[in-house]
């Protein structure tokens, strides 16, 4: 069981090259947690001819980091937990505390919090590099990464970890997660890509401006 | 939907005076860190089930009540059910009870703190976790500031997927997750942007330097 006494303490710090962030900023990062917690305890969405419903709180994870890059998305990440860690009750199911540590989700929830960074950190690369035309895609093909290596790597490992299954059985126990977030993944590509077209300045700006200024 | 999340928000606190409600809140999450170490130390159930017994007679012992322990049980109790049937196939009876029990260990124990700390004490104290921080540039306003908008932003987004959710049930399209995500995520960017400006506006927010 991995503890964290203080996950958002350190992700709300400034962001390296930019001291501290301005107050868009700041409510973007609140707002995308709440976002977050939102998605996590609200009834999923019937999907397909059977209904199975998907949770939407992969997605709104997914999208923190292509929308406000890596700094950001992991301080929403990490704002998102130590609410919940102190009892808020918005983890998925309505469940709160630090219990869910030891629960299987643990790797899950802490891929999360990677898997926000880590994002972010691919989506500026995405928006640095490419053109806007493939942006969707390349976003798509990102956060698919990022979800089968750091947030169902981790997760299995929490499987593994808390409820000591064999790593064969964890990883069948994972994979019944994949359909439904590839699913997820490509709806928030688009979503991503409709968010940077509606408010540049959210991150394109920020993210070019250097280049921009250096040129 | 805004009804699903507001009456869960408080439940997990207990108010009361016990020796646990006016133990510092330090203590107990001391506690509940020892818990979690011990569900990787002890190896041997009769050990787990001993530990259990003790947050059991806590938990007892500080009036909090039998329904209260056991209500949360019915959501989680087919899981550990589940894992114990899987793990006596897989390690034996011994190793099955020794494993749900330390899990359940983790549960109780945390359980304690929410049950036995308000929710605002809990939060002040998860602000107050940036203050050593601060030599390293965090802000202890700023995050509690960040909290602040979160919390208040929780209901307007609960009530901005209701809304998206019921236009695209009219619109015949409730089983497509683009239908109902995506004019939620843009007016969520637009509503931050309001915050930001409306922070901005009075000054606040912004680093002070």
């Amino acid at each position: 069981m991995k503890q964290k006494s203080a996950p958002a303490a350190p992700a709300a710090q400034g962001t390296g090259p930019r001291r501290t962030w301005d107050a868009q900023s700041l409510a973007l990062v609140a707002v995308f947690a709440a976002l977050i917690a939102v998605s996590a305890v609200i009834p999923g969405v019937p999907v397909g001819s059977f209904g199975v419903p998907i949770t939407l709180q992969t997605l709104a994870i997914v999208l923190t980091g292509l929308v406000l890059g890596a700094a950001r998305a992991a301080a929403a990440m990490g704002l998102y937990l130590a609410l919940a860690f102190a009892g808020l009750p918005i983890f998925s199911g309505g469940r709160a505390g630090l219990q869910i540590l030891a629960s299987g989700s643990a790797g899950y929830i802490i891929g999360f919090l990677v898997g926000a960074f880590a994002i972010g950190l691919l989506a500026e690369l995405v928006i640095r590099r490419t053109s806007p035309r493939r942006r969707g895609l390349w976003f798509f093909l990102a956060a698919t990464a990022v979800l089968v290596v750091v947030i169902h790597g981790l997760g299995v490992v929490g499987m593994v970890v808390n409820l000591k299954l064999a790593w064969q059985a964890a990883f069948l126990a994972d994979l019944a997660y994949y359909p439904g977030d590839l699913l997820k993944n490509a709806v928030a590509a688009v979503a991503a890509v409709a968010v940077h077209r509606a408010f540049p300045d959210v991150l394109m700006r920020r993210v070019k401006a250097p280049e921009a200024a250096a040129a | 939907m805004r009804a699903r999340i507001s009456p869960g928000l408080l439940a997990g606190y207990v108010p009361g005076h016990s020796w646990l409600h006016r133990a510092p809140l330090w203590t107990k999450f001391a506690g509940v860190l020892a818990a979690g170490a011990a569900s990787f130390m002890l190896l041997d159930w009769r050990a787990s089930a001993l530990a259990v017994a003790a947050v059991v007679a806590a938990w007892l012992s500080a009036g909090l009540g039998v329904r209260r322990l056991v209500a949360p049980w019915r959501l989680i109790a087919p899981l550990l059910g589940v894992l114990f049937a899987f793990q006596w196939w897989q390690q034996g009876p011994a190793a099955s009870g020794r494993i749900v029990l330390n899990l359940l260990l983790c549960f109780l124990a945390a359980a304690l703190l929410t049950a036995t700390v308000p929710l605002r004490e809990l939060l002040d104290a998860v602000a107050g976790a940036a203050r050593p921080f601060r030599r390293f540039g965090a802000d202890p306003e700023r995050f509690a500031l960040a909290i602040a908008i979160m919390l208040r932003s929780i209901p307007v987004l609960a009530g901005s997927f209701a809304e998206v959710g019921d236009a695209a049930r009219a619109r015949g399209l409730e089983r497509s997750v683009r239908a109902r995500t995506i004019p939620v995520v843009l007016s969520a960017v637009a509503y931050a942007r309001r915050t930001g400006d409306a922070l901005a506006a009075r000054g606040l927010g912004d680093a002070d330097d």
